[in-house]
């Protein structure tokens, strides 16, 4: 009698533990995917079905990180052309299109926001403004190059300038001008 | 001290002041751009270098143009140097536009009409110098150079109207005659743009004319070798 209760205690507790953890971990899954930050880039890859239907596409961010983004019939669009028209549809409603809009995007480096769960894209939109890094390595390193550069082509000629005023003055001491 | 001295043109003290009071614009003054951030910034840089790179080649082609009209030797300095500043124009240009695309656009380069074109500018100032490098001395290597010096320039105004005719990942022209009424600046990003272009053209100015003198006194110095040569000649017969 003891042993079948404790045998049954037993098992209550490590189904209580196995749930305890399964919905923890569950929690957790969902947490960190409500979490996931929207992702801003440029379209670099755009894969379509025999049908021309869009499946996958590739963002790289701005530390240059390709994300390969799956869809769904749900997914939807948020994406301007050239002269700024909004297209905005479902990937179920209009398959073709999209995979015709990132191309667009493509072609023009115009850069998007992608919202997305374990690699599944929820909406694609024109990139949210301001949402760009301060990347100041950048900016750095342009300034620095580019001083660096003349300087040394200024002092490269205030060099060559003397020596070649150093040589006139020999040659014009040895012929005796 | 005396190299110090050298140095200190009145056209570099120039730039350099109206690159202090354009540093401080872009980096305290100017309000950060919304879209890009602060990588934003180095449109103050690349811009003026651009339109050094091209000032350049107009310098080369007006310069060659009024060789092959005039045979004077002081047109074909001008136009090597300008040729030579040009050069160093071009590669800051080309590798300022790369750093920036790379955050903005996420690639390095693209074969994209604008920077085609830039680069092609590029190429055509390195032609300009390796065709003067090569070419055996004298009068005909000077009016072949001033020829391509002179076609050479009808690849600027591509450049300059490339962003409207292909339009592709380059921003529209926000300076100049071409500029569209909905692409230009703000009046602050044009102050400072204004402020940066004249610093850089000062700078540009500066370098022409030391490159110049240089060229100058490299023609003495042939002349004076060769004045020294006959001498020894006379004294030896």
């Amino acid at each position: 009698m003891i042993n079948t209760l404790t045998r049954t205690g037993a098992i209550q507790v490590a189904f209580a533990i196995v749930l305890a953890v399964s919905v923890s971990a569950a929690m957790t899954e969902i947490s960190s995917a409500e979490h996931v930050p929207p992702l801003s880039g440029i379209v670099v890859g755009v894969e379509t079905d025999s049908n021309g239907n869009l499946t996958r596409f590739a963002v790289s961010d701005s530390t240059g990180t390709v994300n390969t983004f799956t869809i769904f019939d749900g997914t939807e669009f948020g994406l301007e052309n050239q002269v700024g028209d909004r297209w905005v549809s479902t990937q179920g409603a209009e398959p073709m299109e999209s995979a015709r809009r990132l191309r667009d995007h493509r072609e023009r480096f115009a850069p998007i926001t992608v919202t997305s769960e374990n690699g599944t894209a929820f909406s694609v939109v024109e990139r949210e403004e301001g949402k760009l890094e301060t990347n100041l390595g950048y900016l750095f390193a342009v300034f620095a190059v580019t001083w660096a550069l003349f300087f040394a082509y200024v002092l490269y000629m205030g060099r060559k300038q003397r020596v070649l005023q150093h040589e006139i003055a020999k040659l014009k001491g040895t012929i005796g001008l | 001290m005396n190299k110090v001295l050298d140095l200190l043109d009145p056209l570099l003290i120039l730039s350099a002041a109206l690159m202090g009071v354009a540093l401080y614009l872009i980096f305290i003054w100017v309000p950060t751009e919304t879209n890009q951030g602060a990588v934003q910034r180095i449109l103050y840089f690349h811009v003026p270098i651009a339109w050094g790179s091209m000032l350049g080649i107009f310098v080369v082609s007006g310069s060659s143009f009024m060789y092959l009209w005039k045979k004077n030797e002081r047109w074909d300095r001008l136009a090597v140097a300008s040729a030579e500043v040009g050069v160093v124009f071009g590669g800051m240009m080309l590798l300022s536009g790369m750093i920036w695309a790379r955050p903005v656009w996420a690639v390095w380069w693209t074969g994209e009409a604008k920077l085609t074109t830039a680069l092609i500018l590029f190429f055509i100032y390195v032609a300009y110098l390796m065709f003067r490098a090569y070419f055996p001395p004298g009068a005909q290597r000077q009016r072949l150079a001033a020829i391509i010096g002179v076609i050479g320039a009808i690849d600027t105004p591509i450049i300059y109207f490339a962003a409207n005719l292909w339009s592709q990942a380059h921003p529209p022209i926000i300076t100049g005659p071409g500029a569209d009424a909905d692409s230009t600046l703000g009046s602050d990003l044009g102050t400072v743009l204004l402020v940066s272009t004249l610093a850089f053209t000062f700078l540009f100015i500066f370098m022409v004319q030391t490159r110049y003198k240089i060229r100058k006194s490299e023609d003495d110095l042939v002349e004076l070798k060769r004045s020294s040569s006959a001498s020894v000649m006379t004294g030896a017969s």
